[in-house]
């Protein structure tokens, strides 16, 4: 038995090396083995001294099973109030300790290109949200960004600044923060996310008081450390309501910042509601030529028109410089809308009830309970594959992604079903675009569960190319269908 | 919960239990049918105390019919006050089941310095001052003359016990110190007198060691306790030290200065009296004529310090005529200090058994052996009749005659030492003349004797089969609980090697070597930067301590330490140690991560905890044997020998290796906690050594992990997601 997994292990190596061939092909092949992956650390050695491949399905069953439960949690108690407009700083540590080389290539490297993901999923999932980058280098905290609303300066200012040195800061950075964050309007919720590297903070003076502070100007500070758990971030997340968790390794590190992404239930004072004044600007002046006041730049296409003073910003959602008027759209709202009213949660499909689905197909649309055309039939039965009741996935962003989508498109083109969106700049060109990927991706469907789950993903990401903006108009409709 | 134990229901007050509770209840309870001593180990941090309480109040629940007093002793004040909060509870939960049959009395004893409720009182500034300045208030003879003078000062509460007599007692409860305050203030009863005056009628009294040990303090406390008591020492992994440290004393040159400005003192004093009240003294040598027994009718605030442990005979004897006259027994106090000081004198290192000591002090200062016996006694009762107070400023000839009647008393166990300077320093001359006991069993007996049922307990007490041995006892039940964990919260290791595949070790030849003490710091240079907030470090003396942070110092190892944690350093003054504790718990506060260089057997091994974050790491540099050229420690180590066929290596390892569990355990006081134990000495590797660490550790102490060098340390530190 020992031999026969020895040689499915070497073969898995050879495997690996093969498709290695072409991608560094200038290496030794040992230089290979080592260099990109570290096989080593896929091995643990039993009672007996044998050396065994890590046994990851205990790990993966256990994560499925907390998302699983972390699912019906939020649905048991849909209505948790949560704050929607978030106000975010990420306080980056840039201190010796994120040039550790234990997260490859650097603890540094592997921060900045989680933020970056962050940053992206964090616009998507908030988009009335603004975050902003706070560096720690040297003792010494520095405002990276300002809060802003996107996601491209953000990302560009921090890949430009990356580089560590010396001591970490605490204190500093919160005390920073607590100074920024102390000006915004009383509405949004205060956050701080903390990616700390190091092991120690030196602090000037007495971090207690400034926790104290924090916790008073009701600034949610959360942390997750990239080595081991400390005393004094356990305190901070405590004190200020935060989450504090450890990263065990890249993948983990990811789960844990992605896990900030969501909006974090609404802390009780902050629970009233309040108006906010917002604008709806119009998308003008399609190919003519205008100075926008956010970069103070002369631009060519697209950009939108304030409401009130009619100042041209060319991306959305921001606030105007003109007038401080916050500009969004409607989709953004209802972008936001849906973590309040979260999908219901999936059941899980069986392999033999996937086969079934071939003979479950509704003739009837949706919305409208109208017959459809036989030509619909096809998409129909594939769609209902990806529905929520029967989608075999859960929590993952992209899963909720596709059921929204899918969702939106069971409307049919017939006149007067109030799934077809008044107004929809919707043409058969696009909605012939998804049944084509949609086909493409009908296939294998039936086969296995695996492949599925594959087929799904580039499916999804064949949507989005497509327009994300026009279909989310769809979702929000489909709100209030469902 | 309440469940069943064979026939005992025991009322456990939380919801679970862990499985090695139940099986330390199950082997307690056999313990206490058979009447008899029982040894149990249990690592710290898995409810002893509770399930140990429990079990003893259920056990007498459930059996009316023989009532069974618990005597709970307890190394310091905090454990005891911690004990008493945990009795609170278990009381609160059985008399919420039970109702008020369930109602017990246990009280909390300690010295007047934290049981005074006297502002005045309690101004003094250490323990012997308290009780001095106390005794200047409720002393006998004090309080006549108050009662014709109004401005001498008396003690409001104690007047109010004392007025309340047989009507001051305490409603059934559990009282921790600061409860007794309370109820004193509240009722205006002094709580000292009332605590011990309630201790006859308690259900669980809990209290020190010395209580129970020092045979001066145990004749007065303890001697109304019944025969069916159950006697808990816990922490006893030090027991036979503290009963050698009860029996042992040691003589100075200031001592010997000191005994002699009180001799003169006594002297003006009886003059005095001669002058006033002649009939005092000559009532004094009447009743020294009838006997040391007949003293008893003098009231209860008087009673001081008394009674060593005496054969019985002795209180039933007439103290011998010679010192029968307050004159003459000045004389012979001057002449045996005079004795002790020819002796100091020496230039040479002296022993001597207690028989020839006595016949040497027979033949040159003509005292005899009986006389010598009886010095305690005869001070005490000179003392009363002075009407001294003061007795802080008498604390050096009281020390004189401890020694005398101690040399008198026994003439097995004992040795004496004369050592004309400090092995360490051998240039200053501080003469020093010891009189060492090497039988733990002497001050235990009567203890063992005595009582019912004796359990002694403690996270270390490792190997289980050596304590009967050095207490001289039979344990009806000895054994060791291993710590059910849901996950490994610690993890041992041994570091044979350095970095450079040298070893390392602080034996004695390797110790100067410059290639050990470069290992050393680099295990820890690579330890700071990986773990976070506290790390506690362990060597095996101070001497070695400074010898290597010196050297650290010089290859600009601490400085890099520095840059990861800040340093503080265990010192042998007190207050000193205190701030750097102090500043370190702050540091593990705030984040900025510190590291604490202790000692091996000092003040910080024994009784500080380093629990969650003040301690994630702890690394044991070497191996703390004793000081085995210490003329004490080899005249113990051959009376070990001789009577008990304990052999030299053996004890030696035994005592070194539970220094070194106790060293490390105080990282983990809960099962919610964790951190790394690192032994960092090649002599760990062997199994000889390995073995004596209990279980609880060796359980966890993977083979893998019994021979690593720095770097293969560091691995598994990074490794281990116990940091998680």
């Amino acid at each position: 038995m020992k031999n026969s997994e020895r040689s499915r292990l070497n073969g898995e190596a050879e495997e690996e090396d093969d498709e290695e061939e072409n991608l560094n092909g200038g290496l030794e092949a040992w230089e290979r083995s080592y260099a990109d992956d570290r096989s080593w650390e896929a091995l643990q050695e039993d009672e007996s001294g044998f050396l065994r491949p890590i046994d990851n399905s205990a790990i993966y069953h256990a994560q499925y099973r907390r998302r699983l439960r972390g699912r019906s949690l939020t649905a048991a108690t849909a209505r948790i109030q949560k704050g929607l407009i978030r106000y975010l700083y990420i306080v980056i540590d840039l201190s010796r300790a994120a040039a550790e080389m234990d997260f490859r290539p650097s603890r540094m490297a592997v921060v900045a290109k989680q933020v970056e993901a962050f940053v992206r999923e964090f616009f998507y999932q908030n988009p009335l949200s603004q975050i902003g980058l706070v560096t720690v280098k040297d003792g010494v905290a520095n405002c990276l960004t300002d809060l802003g609303g996107s996601p491209e300066s953000h990302i560009k200012a921090l890949m430009g600044k990356l580089g560590c040195s010396g001591d970490s800061s605490i204190q500093n950075a919160l005390d920073l923060v607590h100074g920024l964050l102390n000006q915004i309007p009383s509405y949004g919720h205060r956050e701080v996310l903390i990616l700390y590297s190091a092991l120690s903070t030196c602090d000037p003076g007495d971090i207690m008081e400034t926790i104290q502070k924090c916790k008073e100007s009701k600034i949610r500070c959360s942390v997750i450390g990239l080595s081991a758990e400390m005393f004094i971030c356990k305190h901070l997340c405590q004190e200020t309501g935060g989450t504090y968790s450890v990263a065990l390794d890249e993948s983990h590190s990811k789960e844990l910042i992605l896990e900030h992404a969501p909006p974090p239930p609404a802390i009780a004072e902050f629970a009233i509601a309040s108006l906010i004044k917002m604008g709806f600007p119009q998308r003008a002046g399609e190919g003519s030529i205008s100075i926008c006041s956010c970069h103070k730049e002369v631009k060519v296409g697209v950009g939108y028109t304030c409401p009130r003073c009619k100042a041209r910003v060319c991306e959305l959602p921001t606030e105007c410089r003109i007038c401080g008027l916050q500009l969004v759209s409607s989709p953004h709202l209802a972008r936001s809308y849906h973590h309040l009213f979260p999908i219901a949660p999936f059941d899980e499909a069986t392999p033999s009830r996937l086969n079934d689905l071939h003979n479950i197909s509704r003739s009837t649309c949706f919305g409208c309970q109208q017959s459809l055309l036989a030509s619909d039939l096809g998409l129909l039965s594939l769609i209902l594959i990806f529905t929520p009741k029967i989608f075999p996935f859960d929590g993952e962003p992209e899963a909720r992604l596709a059921a929204n989508i899918l969702q939106s498109l069971l409307g049919c083109e017939h006149e007067g079903c109030i799934l077809t969106p008044v107004g929809l700049i919707m043409t058969p060109a696009i909605v012939g675009k998804y049944i084509d990927a949609a086909a493409a991706a009908a296939a294998p469907v039936y086969q296995m569960k695996s492949p599925l789950m594959m087929r799904r993903k580039s499916f999804i990401k064949y949507i989005l190319a497509a327009d994300p903006v026009l279909l989310y108009v769809r979702i929000f409709l489909c709100y209030f269908q469902v | 919960m309440i469940f069943k134990l064979e026939d005992v229901t025991v009322y456990f007050p939380y919801d679970n239990i862990y499985p090695e509770q139940y099986s330390y209840m199950l082997e307690l309870k056999r313990a206490l049918d058979a009447k008899g001593h029982c040894l149990l180990e249990m690592p710290t941090g898995t409810g002893k105390t509770i399930a140990l309480l429990s079990l003893i109040t259920s056990y007498v629940l459930s059996k009316p019919e023989n009532p069974v007093k618990l005597i709970y002793c307890t190394r310091t004040v905090h454990e005891m006050e911690k004990t008493l909060a945990e009795l609170k509870l278990l009381h609160n939960y059985q008399t919420r089941h039970l109702g008020p049959a369930a109602k017990i009395l246990a009280i909390g004893l300690s010295s007047r310095k934290n049981l005074c409720v006297n502002s005045r009182v309690l101004a003094a500034e250490n323990r012997d001052s308290v009780d001095a300045a106390c005794r200047k208030r409720t002393a006998s003879w004090v309080r006549a003359l108050a009662a014709e003078n109004p401005n001498i000062e008396t003690c409001e509460f104690f007047e109010n016990y004392e007025k309340a007599a047989s009507a001051a007692v305490l409603p059934p409860g559990v009282y921790t110190l600061q409860d007794l305050r309370a109820f004193g203030k509240q009722q205006g009863w002094c709580p000292y007198f009332l605590a011990r005056h309630m201790v006859q009628f308690a259900n669980v009294v809990v209290y020190s060691y010395q209580y129970l040990l020092d045979p001066k303090v145990a004749g007065i406390i303890s001697k109304e306790m019944q025969k069916e008591s159950v006697v808990v020492f816990d922490e006893a992994h030090n027991i036979d030290n503290v009963c050698i440290e009860a029996l042992s004393v040691s003589v100075r040159r200031q001592t010997l200065e000191g005994a002699t400005r009180n001799l003169s003192r006594i002297n003006q004093e009886i003059e005095r009296f001669k002058a006033t009240d002649a009939g005092r003294l000559r009532a004094e040598y009447n009743r020294l004529v009838e006997g040391l027994a007949l003293r008893g009718n003098l009231p209860i605030a008087d009673a001081w310090l008394s009674n060593p442990a005496l054969p019985s005979d002795i209180l039933k004897e007439a103290v011998p005529g010679n010192i029968r006259r307050a004159e003459h027994f000045l004389h012979v106090l001057r002449r045996l200090v005079q004795y002790l000081r020819g002796r100091l004198e020496t230039e040479n290192v002296e022993k001597e058994g207690p028989v020839s000591f006595v016949a040497s002090i027979t033949a040159h200062a003509g005292i005899d052996q009986k006389t010598l016996r009886f010095c305690y006694e005869r001070l005490h009762s000179l003392m009363l009749t002075l009407e001294i107070t003061d007795t802080d400023e008498f604390l050096h000839i009281q020390t004189i005659c401890d020694f005398a009647t101690l040399v008198g008393t026994y003439t097995r166990g004992f040795s004496i030492i004369i050592e004309p300077f400090d092995e360490r320093m051998p240039h200053i001359p501080d003469p020093v003349l010891q009189l060492s006991c090497h039988d733990a069993s002497l001050a235990v007996k009567p203890v063992f004797d005595r009582f019912q049922s004796v359990v002694i307990t403690s996270g270390t007490l490792s190997p289980i089969d050596l304590y009967p041995r050095l207490l001289n006892f039979h344990p009806v039940v000895s054994r060791s609980f291993k710590m059910s964990l849901t996950r490994d919260c610690i993890c041992p290791m041994v570091l044979t090697r350095g970095s450079d595949q040298l070893p390392v070790s602080t034996k004695f030849d390797m110790r100067s070597d410059p290639g050990v003490a470069r290992n050393y710091g680099k295990l820890l240079v690579e330890m700071v930067s990986i773990v976070p907030d506290g790390i506690v470090c362990f060597f095996v003396s101070y001497s070695y301590m400074d010898e290597i942070i010196a050297t650290w110092n010089d290859s600009g190892i601490l400085k890099e330490i520095m840059q990861h944690k800040l340093v503080f350093i265990e010192t042998q003054d007190v207050v000193e140690t205190t701030l750097a504790l102090d500043n370190y718990r702050k540091a593990c506060d705030c984040g900025r991560g510190a590291v604490f260089f202790s000692v091996a057997r000092g003040k910080v091994a024994e009784g500080i905890d380093f629990d969650r974050h003040y301690g994630r790491l702890v690394i044991m540099f070497g191996v703390p044997f004793q000081y085995t050229l210490s003329k004490i420690l080899l005249a113990r180590l051959e009376y070990l020998r001789d009577t008990f066929q304990i052999k030299e290596g053996d004890f030696l390892t035994f005592d070194a290796l539970r220094q070194a569990a106790q060293c490390v355990g105080r990282v983990i006081r809960s099962k919610a906690d964790y951190g790394m134990m690192i032994f960092a000495d090649k002599r760990y590797s062997r199994h000889d050594k390995r073995s004596k660490l209990p279980g609880w550790i060796l359980s966890h102490l993977r083979d893998a992990h019994l021979n690593l060098s720095t770097d293969m340390a560091l691995h598994i530190a990074r490794e281990v997601g116990n940091f998680y």
